[in-house]
């Protein structure tokens, strides 16, 4: 029934409502625009370009809804389960073209003449401009053509991509917001190796080991118990340094330094990056304060 | 009395919980609970008592949220029960002081959530209120609840989720906690190392860990800040209202509840486990970048500021230039040049190894980006050493970014003059004498009129208003003034230029407020901050001299001045002839023993060496307590023969017009704080000279009507005479200020508002150090630990201390006297000896006290001159965190003394008499000795503890009756002024005037070298005297009564 259903004309009007799916995977995002950051920004872009119609909108909502069931990402494949309107959830995979190593090579050398691409991946975040050092190499990150992403739905659907991929797709930018090294791993390399690369080409040294941390380092040492019985001589005694110890209760030199080291967060909440919301529970809380050191007085 | 003590439990629920010992137990002890190992504490409150003792302490309300609750700790203890703390004082000295072992005991507790203890915390007084001692773990957490509070003020919080596990089920908890970084880490650590041992008695054993102390305090801070950000936002949404929204049909996204259950009672946030799991580790890979870069590495980047020039003068730039620096040389700084010439993984920099330099300088300028943007163009190149920068862009660097950096964990190098002073736009206040003012004995006080006039200024540069137009045309926040780069915030230009426009700022102001603005820095009307006060003429010179910045002129010691005045004391008597020839109100609040009597007599008789002045100096009033008359006027007569002195006491006092007379014909009249309110009739008719307050803590109550009519005295001159810290009180200084300079301090209001409040309940350093430049010229404190007083005192100083009797041991003296001379008369040989020595004893129990002299068990309290004495002098002693011995011979005399101390000054006071077993005598010694915090007074009885004690603990020694015997006396000061004695030691032996023991005690002074061989027997001299000369040696004379 259902697959002939899904192919007559009630097909642009979604006649059949897909099953509920318990615990299944949906969108942050509520109404409005999916993806937080530029680069699923980016993604959700050239999904959107591809003039899907009806089923954009429509994947959007299974995004939403939670139709989809699970989301693996393996190099140059994402592997995803979707609930439609049958009993067995659709297979999606959506394929994106590995760069070839020699591609790999011409962009990192591009992003070795920059020093802000190694910087911004040290310090764990998408170099903005990294599209630039893709494009001077006339390779693209992101898909630019239908032709880059090979996409495959169970579904009986003869479109593709089907609504079914595209709440994959939309999932997939929250996915980047959280992770933008993802794109990387679709495209054939994970971080550490482009940031292995880079390393080697500063240095035409031998490549050097892994960074260790040294917080790593620190093994979880058996802490050594301490016996109240040494402390009976002074069990009730605070040390002499308590009494030097004084408080300043100045106003802070920033306003709010907390939140500016933060920078925005991944998250909004109603259009407003949740940054910009925190900010008000310090003000309140400053108000407080000046009226609880009023008191007394 | 109650010891209170405090612990924050984290294991349970994250509770204060207050308990109490009590010294005198209710309700059954020892009572046995179940187990035989955990057992019912002996003495401590039971729950409704302790409420009680709660709400009197911080209010009512504070504790309505509190719970009875129980708690089990180890406790220092001995086979017969716990010890006590050492805070608390039993009637009886306790028979075991030390422990011998740990025991676990279950204590009745007050618990508190996090919120109403940070409430409590900082609602309590600083001083227990009497009966009352703070236990140091309530010491501890009050500190600790200061510094969250801190925490708070200076927004050094951040929103959290915190994950638990219950279950094998994760929950997620929205909380804020405490970002605590830099100096705020070693403030975590300092407070670590000073808490007391019973803050973790409350873990089991297998918990004892190190990081679980720190768990405790980290707790604390946490739970209690979370508590009062939630409550501030109690009242406020965090999130956006959205208009069309229906609640119902959309699940909260989980941001969204995120932000709510920051803000509100629940902090759990409810989702499937999968989501949750992403949520969070999104989020804190954001919340992350808080943490500062790894402040446990080696080295980190720097970031060093250059103004243009100052690169060597090579560059017409603002530049930052990225350096590598060594965390623990912080003058260690790798350029980045060196760190990109490098080749190989390891740079090696003055023989300092940099382990992977490039990858750290390029991950760390990558995070900087977010804090610095600017940075990003520089990171372009391949290998970036610096970037060059606008003055705007410096600007912001220098405001924003390099705290914010700094914060962060990276270095930062700013050029020295940012954030001086002298960098800064400011207003100058310049004061000038007015013309019809400038007479040079000019007796002006803080209320006289002085012309001012504002001036904007650029630290010691006064501009124009045409310099300052052009300065502001140039728009930019950071200009050079006379080759000096100077700050320019916009907020402070707009000020400056409103300034300018309302041409505002000159006229004529009270002396007082332009000192109070000059002085206490206070943020002006103008909007700027005032960086100098400037006078001319006579102002300038007082103006250098009450800041200190020019020594004040030293006098000579006055010619009739009988004695020496060490170098300090004349510089005192300097200060206050400074003071009172430029009408201020002077506080001289020297240590105890350092000499403010003499002072203040030197000061009567330099008025009177000037000859012109001579005959025209009116009457000083001199307002004391009533124990100390008869010392000022043995003082005086001591000192400074020359002066008239008139004693204004006694039921035979002059009144009306008699007074008057009399008063006019003497050079001070003395007169105790009692009379000045009964008699303020009588003494406000005249115009004193001086009115000087004694003990001036006697007008810390403002309110207090003795202390209203002493402010309604018509006085010339104004001197307040104190041995107490009144820095460290407040409401007093304002008092004794207002008394001294009226309305110089502001409202008591304001000033409760303004100092007070911030600096009593929480610790404000800033609002204390404006308030001590502000009394600062008027109050004169010298400590005998000062290294320059030391200089001048010497090891010993022994000082005699006149009391008065009360009218009860006068007419007690009177009535032995009588009796006792009749029977001698009639007696002869032993008997008549025998006679003798009775009538002494008995008569010195009466000069100690009436009720030793009875032996009725009376109360204590206004029935002895000298006891009243001794309190006052313990006090003064104790304030300044010193220990006493004090002698008597008397054994019932000690035991009284003993238990009125105790409750009097709410200290433990050790005795030790003949029938002191060895080994109580030995833990009493050890613990006087060694224990900072231990009993700081020790009773001893003559004949007891006059030899081979070892108490170097003590520098005060005080004989509270006389063996008159020299020898034996020095034996028992020898105590204390033996080797091992640090400080110097003064020893005040207590004389009652008019009796018996000021005759033996002139006896021995005249003949000293004599009394040596007479004396050194005992008072077996005293029986050979005839009748005649004992009747004379007995006799109470008038002066002898203080009442």
């Amino acid at each position: 029934m259902g697959r002939w259903r899904d192919r007559d004309y009630w097909d642009y009007y979604e006649p059949s409502i897909p099953r509920r799916v318990e615990g299944g995977i949906k969108t942050r995002s509520e109404r409005g625009e999916i993806g937080e950051t530029w680069w699923s920004k980016r993604w959700i872009k050239v999904l959107e370009s591809f003039s899907m119609g009806t089923r954009l909108t429509r994947g959007r909502s299974y995004a939403r809804q939670g139709q989809v069931v699970s989301i693996d990402v393996e190099p140059g494949i994402v592997k995803a389960k979707v609930q439609g309107s049958q009993p067995r959830p659709y297979n999606v995979k959506i394929r994106l073209e590995p760069l070839t190593d020699e591609d790999w090579d011409k962009v990192t050398e591009a992003m070795a003449s920059q020093a802000i691409f190694a910087a911004k991946l040290l310090a764990g975040e998408m170099p903005q401009n990294i599209e630039e050092a893709f494009a001077s190499v006339d390779i693209s990150l992101f898909p630019t053509a239908l032709s880059e992403l090979h996409t495959d739905c169970s579904c009986p659907d003869w479109a593709n991509p089907c609504k079914h991929i595209a709440a994959v797709y939309y999932l997939l930018a929250e996915r980047f917001d959280e992770d933008p090294f993802l794109i990387f791993k679709l495209r054939g390399r994970t971080k550490e190796q482009i940031i292995a690369v880079l390393r080697e080409k500063r240095a035409a040294t031998s490549p050097m080991g892994d960074i260790s941390s040294s917080a790593d380092a620190v093994s979880a040492e058996e802490e050594n118990l301490l016996s109240l019985e040494e402390h009976l001589d002074t069990f009730w005694r605070a040390d002499e340094s308590l009494e030097s110890f004084t408080v300043n209760l100045s106003a802070p030199t920033i306003d709010k330094a907390v939140l500016k080291r933060l920078g925005n967060a991944p998250f909004t909440v109603g259009n407003t990056n949740i940054v910009s919301l925190l900010a008000k529970a310090y003000d309140k809380v400053d108000a407080a304060v000046s009226q609880k050191m009023a008191e007394g007085a | 009395m109650i010891v209170i003590h405090a612990i924050w439990d984290h294991l349970q629920s994250g509770e204060l919980h207050l308990w109490a010992e009590s010294s005198s137990p209710m309700g059954s002890t020892a009572q046995r609970h179940g187990k035989q190992t955990e057992r019912q504490h002996p003495f401590t409150l039971p729950y409704e008592s302790l409420k009680e003792a709660m709400s009197e302490l911080a209010g009512s309300l504070l504790v309505k949220s509190a719970s009875p609750s129980t708690i089990s700790l180890l406790l220092p203890s001995t086979a017969r029960g716990p010890l006590s703390s050492p805070e608390l004082i039993f009637e009886k000295e306790p028979a075991d002081l030390n422990a011998t072992g740990l025991r676990p005991w279950k204590i009745v507790t007050l618990a508190l959530d996090p919120d109403s203890a940070l409430d409590f915390l900082l609602a309590l007084p600083n001083y227990a209120p009497h009966g009352t001692a703070f236990g140091s773990s309530l010491h501890f957490w009050t500190e600790a609840a200061r510094f969250a509070f801190e925490l708070i003020v200076r927004q050094s919080y951040m929103p959290a989720l915190e994950e638990t596990r219950q279950g094998g089920v994760s929950i997620y908890r929205a909380a804020w906690q405490a970002v605590l970084v830099g100096e705020d880490a070693e403030r975590v650590s300092l407070l670590l190392k000073a808490m007391p041992p019973v803050c973790w008695a409350f873990l089991p054993e297998s918990e004892m860990k190190p990081s679980m102390l720190q768990n405790v305090l980290l707790s604390f801070l946490n739970r209690t800040l979370d508590a009062f950000v939630r409550e501030s936002l109690s009242s406020a949404s965090l999130i956006p209202a959205r208009p069309g929204r229906s609640t119902r049909s959309q699940k909260v996204s989980l941001p969204e509840q995120w932000l709510q259950a920051l803000s509100s009672e629940d902090p759990v946030l409810v989702a499937p486990p999968a989501e949750l799991q992403r949520f969070s580790a999104t989020l804190q890979g954001w919340l992350d970048q808080i943490r500062p870069v790894e402040t446990d590495a080696a080295f980190r980047t720097c970031f060093r500021l250059d103004a243009p020039g100052e690169d060597n003068g090579k560059s017409s730039d603002w530049r930052i230039s990225y350096q590598l620096q060594a965390n623990d040389d912080r003058s260690l700084l790798v350029p980045a040049e060196m760190v990109w010439k490098e080749r190989s993984d390891t740079l090696t920099f003055l023989k300092r190894k940099f382990e992977n330099p490039q990858e750290r300088l390029l991950a760390d300028l990558g995070k900087a980006t977010r804090l610095f943007p600017t940075i990003e163009e520089s990171l372009k190149t391949a290998r970036p050493v610096g970037l060059k920068l606008s003055t705007e862009q410096a600007y912001t660097f220098l405001r924003e970014s390099a705290p914010l950096l700094e914060q962060s964990g990276f270095g930062v190098l700013v050029p020295p003059w940012w954030q001086k002073p002298s960098a800064r736009l400011g207003a100058k206040l310049k004061v000038k004498s007015q013309a019809d003012s400038e007479t040079s004995s000019g007796l002006l006080g803080l209320r006289n009129l002085v012309d001012y006039d504002w001036t904007i200024a650029i630290g010691d540069t006064e501009l124009s208003t045409e310099e300052f137009e052009n300065l502001v045309s140039l728009k930019v926040p950071l200009i050079q003034v006379r080759g000096q780069w100077v700050e320019l915030r916009p907020e402070e230009v707009e000020a400056a230029i409103a300034f300018f426009q309302k041409k505002h700022g000159n006229g004529h102001m009270s002396l007082g407020d332009a000192l109070r603005i000059g002085l206490g820095q206070e943020a002006s009307e103008l909007g700027l901050p005032v960086i100098d006060i400037e006078g001319d003429g006579w102002i300038r010179e007082l103006l250098d001299r009450l800041t200190g910045n020019t020594k004040i002129d030293p006098i000579k010691t006055p010619s009739n001045f009988h004695g020496k005045l060490r170098p300090y004391q004349l510089k005192g008597v300097s200060w206050l002839a400074f003071l009172k020839q430029f009408g201020f109100g002077a506080c001289l609040a020297d240590d105890m023993g350092l000499g403010k009597t003499i002072e203040l007599i030197s000061l009567l008789l330099h008025d009177r060496d000037k000859p012109q002045n001579a005959s025209k100096i009116g009457p000083a009033l001199l307002i004391c307590p009533m124990s100390i008359v008869g010392n000022w006027h043995k003082e005086l007569q001591r000192f400074s023969p020359s002066l008239n002195v008139m004693v204004h006491h006694g039921h035979e006092r002059l009144s009306g017009e008699a007074f008057e007379q009399e008063a006019i014909r003497h050079d001070i009249v003395i007169t105790t704080y009692s009379l000045a309110l009964r008699d303020k009739e009588h003494l406000s008719h005249l115009e004193w000279e001086y009115v000087v307050v004694d003990e001036a803590q006697n007008i810390k109550n403002d309110a207090a009507k003795q202390t209203q009519a002493i402010k309604k005295l018509n006085a010339r001159h104004k001197i307040a005479l104190t041995g107490t810290p009144v820095e460290n009180r407040l409401s007093e200084l304002w008092s004794i200020m207002e008394f001294l300079n009226p309305g110089y301090l502001g409202s008591g209001t304001d000033f409760r508002k303004n100092f007070a409040i911030p600096i009593e309940r929480y610790r404000d350093s800033n609002r204390a150090e404006s308030l001590k430049r502000l009394v600062q010229p008027f109050v004169l404190r010298r400590l005998k630990t000062d290294k320059t007083i030391i200089a001048d005192l010497p090891d010993k100083m022994e000082m005699k201390v006149f009391c008065n009797l009360t009218q009860e041991q006068a007419s007690l003296y009177e009535a032995v006297v009588q009796e006792m001379l009749a029977k001698i008369e009639e007696s002869e040989g032993i008997e008549r000896k025998g006679l003798v020595l009775s009538t002494l004893l008995k008569l010195k129990q009466v000069c100690n006290h009436p009720t030793q002299f009875v032996a009725d068990g009376s109360a204590l309290p206004g029935r002895s001159g000298k006891l009243a004495r001794l309190e006052e002098m313990l006090e003064e002693a104790l304030e300044e965190g010193d220990k006493a011995l004090i002698f008597t011979q008397f054994a019932e005399m000690g035991t009284l003394l003993r238990q009125h101390l105790q409750e009097t000054l709410g200290r433990e006071v050790f005795f030790l008499h003949g029938g002191t077993p060895k080994k109580q005598r030995d833990i009493m010694v050890q613990r006087f000795q060694e224990d900072r915090r231990g009993a700081p007074l020790f009773i001893l009885s003559l004949k007891a503890g006059g030899v081979g004690l070892n108490l170097t603990a003590a520098n005060h020694v005080f004989h509270f009756d006389r063996w008159w015997n020299p020898a034996v006396e020095n034996q028992a000061t020898d105590r204390a002024f033996r080797i091992g004695q640090k400080k110097n030691v003064q020893v005040h032996k207590f004389v009652c005037i008019g009796t018996l023991e000021e005759r033996i005690d002139q006896m021995i002074e005249r003949k000293k070298e004599l009394a040596e061989s007479i004396v050194g027997s005992g008072e077996n001299w005293l029986t050979e005297m005839s009748t005649a000369q004992l009747k004379e040696l007995f006799a109470l004379s008038r002066e002898a009564v203080g009442e």
